[in-house]
């Protein structure tokens, strides 16, 4: 079998590796270098991590010291918190509808912007920036406004107002967050303009169709960067806060359709004043989140194919 | 040596770093004071009408005290909530805060709040009616100070309302008499008359007390059954059915401002609020804006009440209690700061200045000085303080109803699922 040859960037030549006390010198600059990181790490990350952790064990409503009630907020979640199981079926139907369409949309544009011949460039800031605008409060405001009784789809379309139908937030919502492909897209084209040219000339010449050009040369030299970015969307998916908390001004509404697990966690959290809970719905989704992580990562075996193991 | 240097500005690089990481933790505590002055920070919720009043009787403290800046901040009632508990909760609490009668009980027993009385010479409460004060006080310490007395009410666009020939309310009604207006009203203009009073809290505890009921029992447990939530709601369901009151499309949206009611978006003539914010409407319905009672029980027992609007409180760890204490003074009892203030945070709990501004009332605070007038002597005395839970239970209650106005639950069934709700809220 022939190795494809897959341009990467040139090892720098004609630097020698350094000799030993030369790079442990180097590694102990590197080191203080790196100690506000390190020690940002340990007191803004770590530290915090535990604390909510011993949080989740207790009842903590910010103003008294918290009290020690062992499994209790666990238990609680799992067996007698309606609406914790409302988020859940919330947050898992996002995930399954905004994750899928936003990929398909990315990879989508990012095959356009690849044949194109002049003003990629510009196309691909023109669709990457509403990824970097999408991610601010402002947006999804603009959004709410829009989608709401009497906004602008409503008078346009006679919706009636999307954001105001429990059927209908939760699409509304998953619009606006698919409606950010920008990133997966940049990731696409990437790893789109590596795919050398001579394949799809072999391919052409072997009288594949365009479509079996793209199921058997784009989806397999671009599966690595498709798990990348489905992985990436999937985590990020989970943690969808910022639109549906605008849309629904920090409701969840209309009838919890948009109560998504964040949402909730922040209900719990700053609205009903129990930490506690909330930092056990953080743990629970932490581990969920690690989960389906490791899960995409098991099936990736079967269908990822990385160039270097053709060298193998 | 180069290597010396190198070794020398790494130091240097971690010292600075190591500054940085700590100024950064550090922040909330640097000293609030610029070019010699005391900096305080005041923070209340309200409408832009309130905005525009508190900064002018605050331009005012400031001249009177050219030592103190005022820093202000306002937001709508359900965001200030929950930010003000998260500034608490981290130890950040501004300096001098307006308060919810909800909010005294959680705040003062969680020593977020300074007690005013170590403030007595600058603060002065004597003008105040006693019973009113102790509101503001827990466990004999006063913890906060009401800052006005206000109501609630069916507030309406008496222009609107007399374009459709339905009679004007006229004095006291019961909540059937109050359903049957809004239903003639629906009929002549065809769309929903009032704002639908189901997700409200305020609006059921005045319905429950026009039974004899209460929210809450002198134990701070709930004061009422699954049976009289169901008949509440069944009775503002079959009003949202029939097209009466606002569809849940709307109600969705309510979120304590005037901005986001249906009166307000011009979508209705008639909603129940609290007499103060009711000024927010003048700005967007017009002049036409006047105040009802609420319905009282069929028997014609009032379940309104006279309550103390908002507290001003100052925090336990503000630096500057004292300069604090001064703006409450001020605020209160300043006359000048009464004129500007009028209304707006309903009538003022200073009984002289009260008195002394009156005859001066001028639009909408002369509209809410009138209206308490007439429910003045007719209503029953104020339920104590609700504990802690309730805080939280006020947005429990909207969401609940939800689910009957969106029709996912029966009434009834939303009703058990509050009752459940409470029950652990209030527990914990």
């Amino acid at each position: 079998m022939t190795t494809t040859e897959v341009p990467t960037a040139a090892p720098a030549k004609g630097v020698a590796p350094p000799s030993r006390p030369a790079r442990r010198r180097r590694e102990g600059a590197a080191w203080v270098f790196l100690s506000p990181w390190v020690l940002g790490a340990c007191v803004l990350t770590l530290l915090p991590m535990a604390v909510s952790l011993y949080l989740s064990f207790t009842d903590y409503d910010l103003f008294n010291p918290p009290s020690w009630v062992g499994l209790r907020n666990y238990t609680q979640m799992f067996t007698e918190d309606p609406r914790y199981w409302r988020s859940v079926v919330a947050t898992l139907t996002y995930v399954v509808i905004a994750v899928p369409l936003q990929l398909a949309l990315a990879l989508a544009v990012a095959l356009a912007l690849k044949s194109m011949r002049r003003g990629r460039a510009f196309y691909r800031s023109a669709f990457y920036a509403p990824s970097l605008l999408g991610a601010s409060m402002s947006i999804a405001l603009v959004w709410r406004a829009v989608f709401n009784d009497g906004g602008t789809v409503d008078n346009l379309f006679g919706t009636g107002g999307w954001v105001n139908k429990p059927g209908w937030a939760l699409f509304a919502v998953a619009l606006l967050t698919v409606w950010q492909f920008g990133a997966p897209m940049v990731i696409f084209l990437a790893g789109l303009l590596q795919i050398p040219g001579e394949l799809y000339e072999a391919a052409a010449v072997d009288g594949a169709s365009r479509w079996r050009q793209f199921a058997h040369i784009t989806i397999p030299m671009l599966s690595p960067v498709l798990f990348f970015n489905l992985v990436l969307q999937t985590i990020q998916a989970f943690q969808v806060f910022t639109p549906a908390f605008a849309v629904s001004a920090g409701k969840g509404g209309p009838a919890d359709s948009t109560l998504f697990y964040t949402l909730y966690l922040y209900d719990r959290g700053f609205v009903a004043s129990h930490m506690g809970y909330a930092s056990a719905m953080a743990w629970v989704l932490l581990i969920v989140i690690g989960a389906v992580t490791a899960v995409l990562f098991r099936t990736s075996r079967s269908w990822v194919f990385y160039a270097s193991e053709g060298d193998r | 040596m180069p290597g010396n240097r190198t070794r020398r500005s790494c130091v240097t690089a971690v010292v600075l770093a190591l500054c940085a990481v700590l100024s950064g933790c550090s922040g909330g505590t640097e000293s609030s004071s610029t070019g010699g002055k005391v900096v305080l920070r005041y923070t209340w919720w309200g409408n832009p009408d309130r905005a525009a009043r508190t900064e002018e009787a605050i331009g005012l403290f400031e001249k009177k005290y050219p030592g103190i800046e005022v820093q202000t901040s306002f937001s709508g009632y359900d965001t200030y909530k929950q930010k003000l508990a998260t500034q608490a909760a981290g130890g950040d609490a501004p300096d001098v805060m307006q308060l919810d009668y909800r909010m005294i009980d959680q705040y003062a027993s969680g020593g977020v709040l300074h007690d005013l009385g170590r403030q007595k010479s600058v603060l002065r409460t004597d003008e105040i009616d006693a019973g009113l004060l102790a509101t503001g006080a827990l466990d004999g310490r006063q913890y906060a100070v009401p800052q006005g007395r206000g109501t609630e009410t069916v507030v309406y666009d008496a222009e609107r309302w007399k374009a459709t020939g339905v009679p004007l309310p006229s004095g006291a009604w019961t909540w059937s008499e109050w359903a049957d207006a809004m239903r003639a009203l629906a009929e002549k203009t065809g769309e929903p008359a009032a704002t639908d009073p189901g997700q409200s809290e305020d609006a059921f505890e005045v319905w429950l007390r026009g039974q004899g009921k209460d929210l809450y029992t002198e134990d701070g447990e709930l004061g009422f059954t699954a049976d009289d939530l169901t008949r509440w709601w069944t009775f503002t369901d079959r009003l949202r059915r029939d097209g009466v009151v606002s569809p849940a499309e709307q109600t969705t949206q309510l979120d304590g401002t005037v901005e986001n009611t249906p009166l307000g978006r011009g979508k209705a003539v008639v909603d129940i609020n609290w007499d103060a914010p009711a000024s927010g409407f003048v700005a967007l319905v017009g002049e036409g804006v006047t105040l009802a009672p609420m319905p009282s029980g069929e028997d014609g027992t009032p379940g309104q009440y006279f309550k103390p609007s908002m507290f001003m409180g100052i925090a336990a760890n503000s630096e500057h209690p004292r300069e604090a204490a001064r703006l409450i003074d001020f605020m209160l009892n300043d006359p000048g700061a009464a004129r500007v203030l009028g209304a707006t945070r309903s009538m003022p709990v200073n009984e002289t200045l009260r008195e002394e501004i009156a005859p001066d009332l001028k639009d909408f605070d002369k509209v809410i000085h009138d209206y308490h007038a007439t429910v003045e002597g007719e209503l029953n005395d104020p339920p104590q303080a609700p504990p802690s839970g309730d805080s939280a239970l006020q947005t429990t209650f909207q969401r609940d109803y939800d689910q009957v106005s969106y029709e996912r639950m029966s009434p009834r069934e939303a009703a058990e699922n509050y009752i459940t709700e409470a029950k652990a809220e209030l527990r914990s």
